[in-house]
């Protein structure tokens, strides 16, 4: 009577589509997991995303292979709770934050996730950035109150940082979302440069390279200055940056940047600063590390019609595989069309090229959540 | 922001009259009554209060499906007939027997289905799932019936769809009194059950089979008015009523295997939200959970005037000339109506059974026919040839061309495979055929489409045709030519003459190659995004234009497909043994590690963000709201001058805080500027009056664009979002929220074409669509009976998974049976009906859920069983058994509560008392034996509470060594050895409620009323003749307490005389000298003696009246126990007499309905 399970290949997207299996409660097979690859099978932070994903939801079943090539899971029912995770140091609590939060709010209680690990390693998304960027994008869904604490900053390689997520508020369904009109303009630019056993100055160097690229704008640009001191300051030196970009109704864009081996503060700065301009070039009102997960939460939504508007730079090959996988999962398609300008005389002919995403939601109901 | 005030209202003038109340004092008149004010107050606000519903969003289309009639009733209350008579009325159409949906055209923009709801309780779960109004039957003769109560309690958890009572047979009524009094009795009754107010219609007998017109044109006015309310389920879920079910398997599969799984289409309107495109998932009551493998959408078989209309105003179809009372449609594929059916699979048409009588021909076409028939010689014999057309000669040879058709030569058996679709154009109109030829094409055609439509543009299109094929001979024709003819046969001529290939692919190549070269060729990224053969990066690749390695010389994408994955290995030359790459499966090397945080070039991004050369920089500008700038910067730019006429656009920016506005040319051009280029400058002097004038509209510009901005904010409401404006109530805000969710669905939907809008919206509701499901038990299409109703139901992606409902249960007060734990029962939930195992749970403080052994009277409980996940707060009902032959009349519907919560484990404990006995005791503490069974035992339980039976607390301490399981304990106080303290452990054990999902599969059943699942304990033993195994512990035995006696209280002297004075006890001495009671003697005499003398006599009258009158008393009371006897026994008598009548008639009724239809049965008044 149950519905076979989807089948996919390969392993990128490995956390989406665990993520989409676990929202639409189908069971999903994932075959040829680097099977032509040295080290074949799942490395060891996506064991550690299915055990994490494992605590979080009641009944999962989570069938590995003997060579790790293959795995079938069978979603559970998301219950949250209060959990502790250990990341493995090859990727930042990021990794595992990300999809969690896609997750959160459909489940039966608040979740009060504790991750312990790198905080930033400039291939996840930083814990700041999520802070800053990514809770905003759940605001305009409706799901609000997000905390995020970083009780001790952990650099790459060694790690030893502490992050503790609550997310009390459980909903039924996102809310539609109608964000087509016109890319917002962008009142300031925030940020945080931080550092860990490391001279603190590095921070304010940091923070003047970034200023100066971003002067150019002539946006009031503020970045905070957070130096990691004593026990709070992880096993490894290090020091990065998180650039927000705001508007005045909510929507960002970010980038981040931390800094690698002989690598100086103002390359990290200036790095980031440009990473954001190149990012708010592409216009739309979400940036690239942002559009997954709102893609996501306008397709778990009411049977309406929600828009958004992308730019063209933002539309990537990540944005094409995540459509289809949702079309796989639950067979709903979107529809992209080419923004026209909203008037002839409007100054946005060479302004970049934005495309409205109209997404009809899959009539999703969070049906873990008791009845009051 | 704007607020929007009511449009000015002059004011009153004031009467110049001046009441005596308008004086000085106004006060003292203000208020006469002050507290009956306000309860006025209080009330009408709480009758505002009562209107307000929750805002619910009504997603019913432009084009609503038909409205589902169920007619329900008890077996003879005449529903077949009510049918018979509403379809008389809508179509002039007389049904002689109803088999499945019938739909009719109801008014301009209504349809309706009708649809009978069998005696059968599945019958009577799942059209109360669907039904948008009931028509419930009433016997008016006989009252309400089990049956319709049933009904009704199905319907409430179920959404309370709208209800018509309809009375019938009150023409049995003789006496015009009890018929009033009975119609108000009846409508009381309804209105208790249904709501204060329902409509109850009162039909009186029945004239020619069918009721009475006027009462019927009634029925069908109110019906016609009717506003549906969206019910939650329904509004969240699509289903479709099927009215017409095939079975299309290969018959050779059938022929090999009969039993195998059947590939079934079944048709109906959608109704609910849309039906998805891909893939459904749905459920079918009666069959079980299936996947929809193809969803087709098919021309309204029934369409209301208002679509016609519609569609003749879009050029869709022709106008009709004249509008007769044949049009009034109806549409009954399982009856016995219908003119031309067609779907894909076959076209069917309904020669009707009684048009023709012998003898009574009509047309010409049946006068030819007969006259054949009863021609003498056989045909060509005569040697006179026939003459197909009036104005030809007359045939005399006969050419067999084609046998290519089979209608012509298996005559009427009909068609068996597809028809194959043909070309109008190409190679049946060789012109060497002859005329002949194109008649009989042409009939064959014209079945296809709506008959009369399209008659005309084939015949016009035939004329040219033919007019074409005089003037060249033998000539080929050429698909372009033909084009312009066949513009209403676009389905027809998409395939190419002889193979059958689609017609647009056939040069695709060549047109494709064109493109290329005319121009860059344009993707749309909506088209190849879901290409699933093209790997994401060539979708972007292609998408932005960026040169493939491979030249898109050929169109066809197959072929760009093969090309592109060529090319990667190209590089590498001709290795044949290469192993392949699979893009789809290694991409580019950024994703290989599943990274959020974008990859960029660094190097690019310097040049491109920094330096004076940035034009990127500068067309950014445009995208910053700046505020107050750094002091520097500001300098910079005021100290700037006007540039160069390339001036950027994005250049220049305005200060809003100081509302200075500025006119910035972007860091570049500063640099230029300082670099000295001062010719360029006094060059430009000139045209500075013309660029400050342009300068300050760009600016104005800007300025407004900013306000706008800060106005409106972005979301895509634009300037009537309803958040923006202020409502008066949150409901209001509600209601226009939805409006204008509403709006935005309906102009996005609009914008694509209908292909796209299937494919993201789905199968709306209003549409006919055929579902093909592949692997439906072969019983079901065996066992097909069309008065069931075959309901498809979709389901949510999370309904498709299995584990614990947590529900809120009550047990039905009208229902017999206690519901007792771990018995199976059959609930309705969601769209489907299954059996499961509840355990009936009740929460102890929100501590625990502690089982309970029964439900609860006249109280919700928890329960708690393993089925299908339904989203918490959708209804249910449940029944003990749906068999027909398991009811024993009494009401049926065992318990109805809500879905409280779903979970994938439960934890469910039972209480345990664990009992022991001292044999030991010191002062507080005691050695307990009994309890447990080996010392392992009792150290899982150290620390534990016991409690004595006469309430004295204590702990487990510790096990003892000797004797196995006994362990010591101490109390709060000295318990007793005896049977009075028992040691009890109150433990809770935890239980798993047992795992059993057995959907109901009644439409599998030869006999669809006679499902049965698991049966209880209780039947299998009765059913076995075994009586319930008794435990002797269990047994109840007489307890038989001795008295106790307990001894005073005695206190030692040693002890007594050391306690204090306060503490003494006072006691006394026992007195030695006599009392003076005791010493003194009493003597009678005198007065005293008379007196008692006196009293004796009296009493003595006085015992033996009253001993007389006790005995009269019983005389009386034995004669009136004798009369209350005799009494007794006629009531008995004349109940008895009653009953017999009452079953007789009963007998009479169920007899009838089974033996077949309901309305064919006797009735005979009680004459």
């Amino acid at each position: 009577m149950v519905a076979p399970p989807v089948l996919y290949s390969g392993h990128e997207d490995f956390r989406m589509r665990l993520i989409l299996a676990t929202l639409s409660g189908r069971a999903i097979k994932i075959d040829r997991i680097r099977s032509d690859d040295m080290e074949p099978g799942l490395k060891d932070y996506e064991v550690s995303f299915l055990r994490l994903l494992e605590a979080i939801t009641n009944g999962s079943v989570i069938e590995i292979s003997y060579t790790g090539t293959a795995v079938v899971y069978k979603p559970g029912l998301i219950v949250n709770g209060a959990i502790t995770h250990n990341c493995p140091l090859s990727r930042a609590v990021g990794y595992f934050l990300e999809p969690i939060l896609l997750l959160a709010p459909f489940g039966k209680a608040t979740l009060s996730l504790t991750l312990k690990g790198v905080t930033s390693n400039g291939i996840d998304l930083g814990v700041d950035t999520i802070r800053t960027a990514l809770f905003p994008i759940y605001n305009k869904f409706g799901i609000m109150r997000q905390e995020l604490r970083v009780i001790k900053r952990g650099a790459p390689p060694q790690g030893g940082g502490e992050v503790n997520v609550f997310l009390p508020h459980v909903v039924l369904q996102p809310t539609t979302l109608h964000a087509a009109v016109k890319t917002p303009p962008i009142v300031k630019i925030r940020g945080v440069a931080y550092s860990t056993r490391v001279s603190p100055a590095s921070v304010n160097r940091i923070i003047e390279a970034a200023r100066g690229v971003l002067s150019a704008t002539g946006c009031e640009t503020f970045v905070y200055s957070d130096v990691a001191r004593g026990e709070e300051s992880g096993k490894s030196p290090g020091f990065g940056v998180s650039l927000v970009a705001e508007t005045r109704s909510g929507w960002c864009y970010t980038a981040e940047s931390i800094g690698g081996p002989g690598e100086t503060p103002e390359d990290v700065g200036e790095r980031a600063a440009r990473a954001l301009l190149e990012e708010i070039a592409f216009g739309g009102m979400v940036c690239r590390c942002q559009v997954k997960s709102l893609i996501v939460l306008m397709v778990v939504g009411k049977e309406d019609i929600g828009k958004v508007l992308l730019g063209k730079g933002v539309i990537d090959e990540g944005f094409v595989r995540l459509l289809r996988d949702i079309k796989t999962m639950w067979g709903t398609e979107v529809r992209i069309k080419e923004q026209e300008a909203l008037d002839e005389e409007d100054e946005q002919a060479d302004g970049p090229e934005e495309y409205v995403v109209s997404i009809k939601g899959v009539g999703f109901v969070n049906s873990t959540k008791k009845a009051a | 922001m704007e607020q929007e005030n009511k449009a000015h209202r002059a004011v009153r003038k004031k009467s110049q009259k001046r009441t005596v109340h308008n004086g000085q004092n106004a006060r003292a008149f203000a208020v006469a009554a002050p507290r009956r004010l306000e309860r006025q107050a209080r009330r009408s606000h709480d009758v505002k209060e009562k209107r307000f519903h929750v805002p619910m969003v009504d997603r019913t289309p432009e084009e609503p499906p038909p409205v589902i009639v169920a007619v329900v009733g008890p077996p003879g209350t005449g529903k077949t007939t009510l049918i018979k008579s509403l379809v008389r009325r809508y179509t002039k159409h007389t049904l002689s027997d109803i088999r499945g949906p019938v739909t009719v055209v109801s008014g301009k923009r209504r349809r309706l289905t009708f649809v009978e709801c069998a005696n059968d309780m599945n019958s009577m779960i799942d059209i109360a799932k669907i039904a948008d109004l009931v028509l419930l039957m009433i016997d008016g003769n006989f009252g309400f019936e089990m049956e319709t109560m049933e009904f009704l309690n199905i319907l409430a958890p179920h959404g309370f769809p709208r209800i018509l009572g309809v009375t019938t047979h009150l023409d049995l009524f003789k006496s015009p009194a009890t018929l009033r009094a009975s119609k108000k009795r009846l409508k009381h009754r309804l209105w208790t059950e249904v709501y204060k107010g329902a409509k109850l219609f009162y039909f009186s007998g029945v004239m020619n089979g069918r009721y009475p017109d006027r009462e019927i044109l009634n029925l069908a006015r109110f019906i016609s008015v009717m506003k549906f309310r969206p019910l939650k389920w329904r509004n969240e879920h699509s289903y479709l009523l099927a009215d017409r079910i095939v079975d299309i398997t290969h018959p050779a599969d059938i022929e090999r295997n009969p039993k195998i799984d059947r590939k079934i289409t079944l048709y109906g309107y959608v109704h609910g939200t849309p039906l998805p495109a891909h893939n459904a998932r749905v459920h079918v009551p009666g069959i079980g959970d299936l996947t929809v493998s193809e969803v087709e959408r098919l021309p309204d078989p029934c369409p209301t005037p208002y679509q016609e209309k519609k569609e003749v105003e879009e050029g869709k179809i022709k106008r009709r000339k004249r509008l007769d009372d044949r049009l009034k449609v109806i549409y009954a594929p399982m009856s016995d109506v219908g003119g031309v059916l067609i779907d894909k699979d076959a076209v069917y048409i309904d020669v009707g059974h009684r048009s023709f009588v012998e003898g009574e021909e009509k047309g010409v076409g049946e006068r030819l026919v007969v006259g054949l028939q009863n021609a003498q010689t056989t045909l060509g014999a005569g040697g006179a040839g026939i003459r197909l057309f009036s104005g030809a000669g007359a045939l005399n040879e006969f050419k067999q061309e084609r046998v290519e058709d089979d209608d012509v030569h298996k005559g009427d058996t009909g068609r068996k495979v597809r028809r194959e679709g043909r070309s109008i154009s190409g190679e049946s109109y060789d012109t060497d055929l002859g005329n002949d030829d194109e008649g009989y094409d042409k009939d064959e055609d014209e079945d296809e489409d709506d008959a009369d439509a399209e008659e005309e543009a084939y015949s016009k299109s035939m004329a040219s045709r033919l007019a074409e094929d005089d003037e060249d001979q033998g000539e080929e024709f050429v698909f372009a030519d033909s084009d312009s003819d066949l513009v209403d046969y676009d389905d027809v001529d998409e395939f190419d003459a002889d193979s059958g290939d689609l017609r647009w692919k056939s040069n695709l190549a060549d047109r494709a190659l064109n493109d290329y070269k005319t121009g860059r060729r344009k993707w749309d990224i909506g088209k190849l995004l879901y290409l699933d053969h093209i790997s994401p990066e060539d979708v972007i690749k292609r998408w932005k234009s960026e040169e493939l390695s491979s030249t898109v010389e050929d169109g066809d994408e197959d072929d760009i497909e093969n090309n592109s994955s060529d090319s990667e290995t190209g590089d590498h030359g001709d290795d044949f043994f290469k192993k392949r790459e699979n893009s789809s499966i290694h991409p580019a090397d950024a994703e290989v590690i599943d990274r959020t945080i974008p990859v960029y070039d660094d190097e690019v991004l310097k040049d491109k963000w920094s330096g004076a050369a940035s034009t990127a920089l500068a067309s950014l500008k445009g995208r910053f709201l700046t505020g107050q700038t750094d002091d520097d910067e500001d300098d910079e730019i005021n100290s700037s001058d006007f540039d160069s006429e390339d001036d950027e656009e994005f250049g220049d920016f305005e200060d809003l805080e100081t509302g200075e506005a500025v006119t910035g040319a972007s860091a570049q051009k500063e640099k230029e500027e300082n670099t000295g280029e001062e010719e360029e400058e006094t060059l430009k002097e000139k045209s500075y009056e013309k660029e400050r004038e342009l300068n300050a509209r760009k600016k104005e510009k800007l300025r407004l664009r900013f306000e706008e901005e800060e106005e409106q904010e972005d979301d895509g409401l634009g300037d009537d979002d309803p958040e923006k404006k202020l409502y008066d109530t949150w409901h209001d805000a509600q209601k226009a929220k939805i409006t204008k969710q509403r709006e935005i669905n309906k102009a996005e939907f609009d914008e694509m074409d209908s292909v796209t809008r299937e494919r993201i919206e789905g199968y709306r509701a209003g549409q006919y669509v055929r579902i093909v499901i592949d692997d439906i038990p072969c019983e079901f299409i065996e066992t097909l009976d069309p008065t069931f109703p075959v309901i498809i139901g979709s389901l949510l992606a999370s309904e498709d998974r299995l584990g614990f409902l947590q529900v809120r249960i009550k047990r039905h007060r009208w229902h017999k049976k206690i519901l007792k734990s771990n018995d199976p029962v059959i609930f309705s939930l969601g769209w489907r009906r299954f059996q499961s195992i509840p355990i009936y749970t009740t929460s102890d403080s929100r501590t625990r859920n502690r089982m309970l052994k029964y439900t609860p009277e006249h109280l919700h409980c928890t329960g708690t069983f393993y089925g299908p996940l339904i989203a918490p707060n959708t209804g249910f009902c449940a029944v003990q058994s749906v068999a027909n032959k398991a009811a024993t009349g009494a009401f049926r519907i065992a318990a109805t509560g809500i879905v409280l919560d779903v979970d994938q484990s439960v934890q469910i404990v039972k209480k345990l008392k664990l009992v022991g006995t001292p044999y030991k005791i010191f002062k507080n503490t005691a050695f307990i034996q009994g309890m447990f069974n080996s010392a392992l035992e009792v150290a899982k339980f150290e620390g534990a509470t016991v409690k004595t039976v006469s309430g004295i607390r204590g702990q487990i301490k510790r096990a003892l060594s000797k004797p196995e399981g006994h362990y010591r304990a101490t109390f709060e106080d000295k318990i007793l050895m005896s049977a009075v303290d028992i040691i009890i452990l109150r433990a809770w054990y935890p239980i798993q409620p047992r795992k059993l999902y057995n959907p109901v599969t009644s439409l599998l059943l030869n006999e669809k009323t006679e499902w049965q699942g698991m049966r209880l304990t209780g039947e299998i033993r009765h059913e076995k003749g075994l009586s319930v195994p008794q435990v002797k512990d269990s047994d109840y035995t007489t307890i038989e307490r001795a008295v106790r006696r307990f001894n005073p209280l005695r206190v030692p002297n040693s002890i007594r005389s050391g306690l204090p004075f306060k503490s003494q006890i006072a006691m006394m001495k026992p007195q030695k000298k006599e009392t003076y009671l005791q010493k003194r003697a009493v003597v009678l005499g005198g007065t005293e003696k008379r007196k008692r003398d006196m009293m004796q006599k009296v009493m003595t009258i006085r015992n033996e009246q009253v001993r007389k009158r006790q005995e009269k008393k019983n005389e009386r009371k034995v004669a009136y126990q004798k009369k209350i006897a005799e009494d007794e026994e006629k009531r008995k008598e004349r109940e008895r007499k009653d009953k017999r009548e009452f079953f007789k008639r009963q007998g009479k009724k169920r007899g009838a309905s089974e033996s077949g239809g309901g309305g064919k049965r006797h009735r005979v008044s009680d004459e």
